[in-house]
């Protein structure tokens, strides 16, 4: 390195060339929160130029930046001579710039990181912090798509695609889930089995897109009827399960009764047709005496055995 | 690629020095920022292997109270990360350490423990650089496990390298339910060159 003024400038020159076109946002703050240094990348970003934005309070200009928690971030940076960070994953953006790509860019604005870094003077005290951000949209994309193909190939895993009611596979999960529970606890708990009255006629006279679409509103109305800790599952076929925690076998009654009845009162229509339908349902209360899972749905499945006996379109407990 | 990296006891000695001199300091510039009083652990240095350190790592698996932060830093030759164990720690008490005052959700909770761990780990290592004349970049700090267990992350059976060289603090901050041990782990290729450094400092 030279030290002739004339080279000094022209380093000088170049210097700032690179810090105003980097693809990176560069600002420094004095400690009074006043800006210092607004490169090219802030510039057109904001669309603030430099002379609007020289010597004025950062949260001036900025309103949506948390004041205070920006200033506890700045206080540590003065404070340790240390770096400080923020990552989109907290806090997506510091600046709520557009993304980059406004048309064919799927976020609606820029997802950042940034660094903030003590800046010294020639006696080593920090009196000015820079501030670089970092434009992490394309990698935020990745993240979020990624996370959301996740979720949905778990939720398509679980559940079953005609009716969206969890799967055989799942369901039974819950099933041996709430058996060792009441093994632990003894909590109430019981089992419906639900079987729709005369499927294969409803089949045979309108068709099997028919078939599917009463399966579809049986489906629907125990999603209504059901609380939250209900479990609703799609046994196969035209039947159904429904496990109810914390509920005894009359108040499993209960339940079976309004599944019931608004079955009884909705219809399918289809093409020209109203299709009324019914369904006959089992109910089983966990007792010491049912010694496993299996034996859990043999018993509701007697109930549901017993109810289309009876002539059907009614709830039957099977006492064990 | 040596099959034991051999630290003499001299060599520990005197890092043991830097790192109990960088201490004081950090705990100094922590009580300052953060108006509590830190008690520091006296640092423990050991070389470990990528089993030991999958062991460290094992409980944020297993356990829901453990939180674990990791920071990475290199600079003229040296690399390593820093990695936070949060044992049992409050994030109201973490939340009032650095004065947060927002509501605490998830996002917030991981926010507390980048920003603790940065300040903790920053403090440290600033001064044991400063010492050993040197500077170090520094990645953002990641919480662990957030994306993937941990036995995914790091599988010590596939680590390129036999042995780290790790100084283990754990700090305890006063009047505050906040417990952690750092972990300061130095790669295999970076303790030659950490020795000359300290050659230099003691001759």
């Amino acid at each position: 390195m030279t030290s002739s003024p004339k080279d000094f400038l022209h380093e000088f020159h170049w210097l700032m060339d690179v810090l105003h076109n980097i693809d990176v946002g560069l600002v420094v703050l004095d400690l009074h929160m006043h800006v210092k240094l607004w490169n090219g990348f802030m510039q057109n970003h904001s669309a603030r130029s430099s002379a609007e934005v020289l010597d004025v309070c950062i949260f001036d200009l900025f309103p949506e930046l948390p004041e205070a928690w920006f200033r506890r971030k700045l206080q540590a940076v003065t404070v340790l001579h240390n770096a400080a960070f923020t990552t989109w994953e907290q806090r997506p953006y510091l600046f709520r710039f557009k993304n980059y790509r406004p048309v064919t860019g799927a976020a609606e604005f820029m997802y950042q990181n940034c660094t903030m870094l003590p800046l010294t003077d020639a006696t080593g005290e920090v009196n000015h912090i820079c501030l670089i951000i970092y434009d992490v949209t394309e990698v935020a994309i990745n993240r979020l798509q990624l996370q959301q193909a996740n979720a949905q190939l778990r939720h398509i895993s679980r559940t079953d695609g005609l009716t969206g009611l969890l799967n055989r596979k799942t369901w039974e999960q819950s099933l041996r889930l709430e058996f060792k529970r009441f093994q632990r606890y003894h909590h109430a708990c019981s089992l419906i089995m639900l079987d729709i009255d005369h499927f294969k006629d409803i089949n045979d006279s309108y068709g099997h897109t028919a078939g599917d679409e009463v399966i579809r509103r049986t489906a629907a109305i125990l999603k209504e009827g059901l609380r939250e800790s209900d479990v609703a599952g799609r046994y196969g076929g035209e039947e159904f399960v429904v496990i109810l925690v914390d509920t005894d076998a009359a108040g499993a009654q209960v339940v079976a009764e309004r599944l019931r009845t608004r079955i009884e009162a909705s219809s399918v229509p289809y093409e020209q047709h109203i299709i009324n339908f019914t369904v006959s349902l089992g109910i089983a209360e966990l007792t010491p005496k049912i010694s496993d899972p299996t034996m859990w749905i043999d018993t509701a499945d007697r109930g549901l055995y017993n109810a289309k006996r009876a002539g059907r379109n009614q709830a039957i407990i099977y006492h064990t | 690629m040596s099959a034991t990296v051999h630290l003499s006891e001299d060599y520990r000695d005197r890092l043991q020095e830097v790192t109990n001199v960088a201490m004081g300091q950090a705990a100094d510039r922590l009580a300052r920022l953060l108006d509590t009083f830190v008690v520091l652990s006296i640092p423990h240095i050991e070389i470990l292997s990528p089993a030991d350190i999958a062991m460290a790592l094992h409980s944020i698996d297993n356990s829901a109270s453990v939180s674990g932060v990791c920071q990475g830093f290199i600079g003229g030759g040296i690399a390593g990360e820093a990695i936070l164990l949060f044992n049992d720690t409050s994030f109201t008490d973490l939340a009032r350490l650095l004065k947060y005052d927002g509501y605490l959700d998830h996002d917030a909770e991981r926010e507390l423990l980048m920003d603790t761990t940065n300040v903790l780990f920053g403090a440290c290592l600033r001064g044991i650089a400063e010492q050993i004349d040197m500077t170090f970049s520094f990645g953002p700090p990641m919480v662990l496990g957030q994306h993937q267990r941990l036995d995914e992350l790091f599988n010590p059976k596939e680590a390129t390298w036999q042995q780290a060289l790790v100084t283990e603090i754990n700090y305890k901050l006063e009047g505050y339910n906040v417990n952690c041990d750092l972990l300061l782990i130095l790669t295999e290729d970076s303790i030659d060159l950490l020795c000359k450094k300290l050659d230099y400092l003691l001759t």
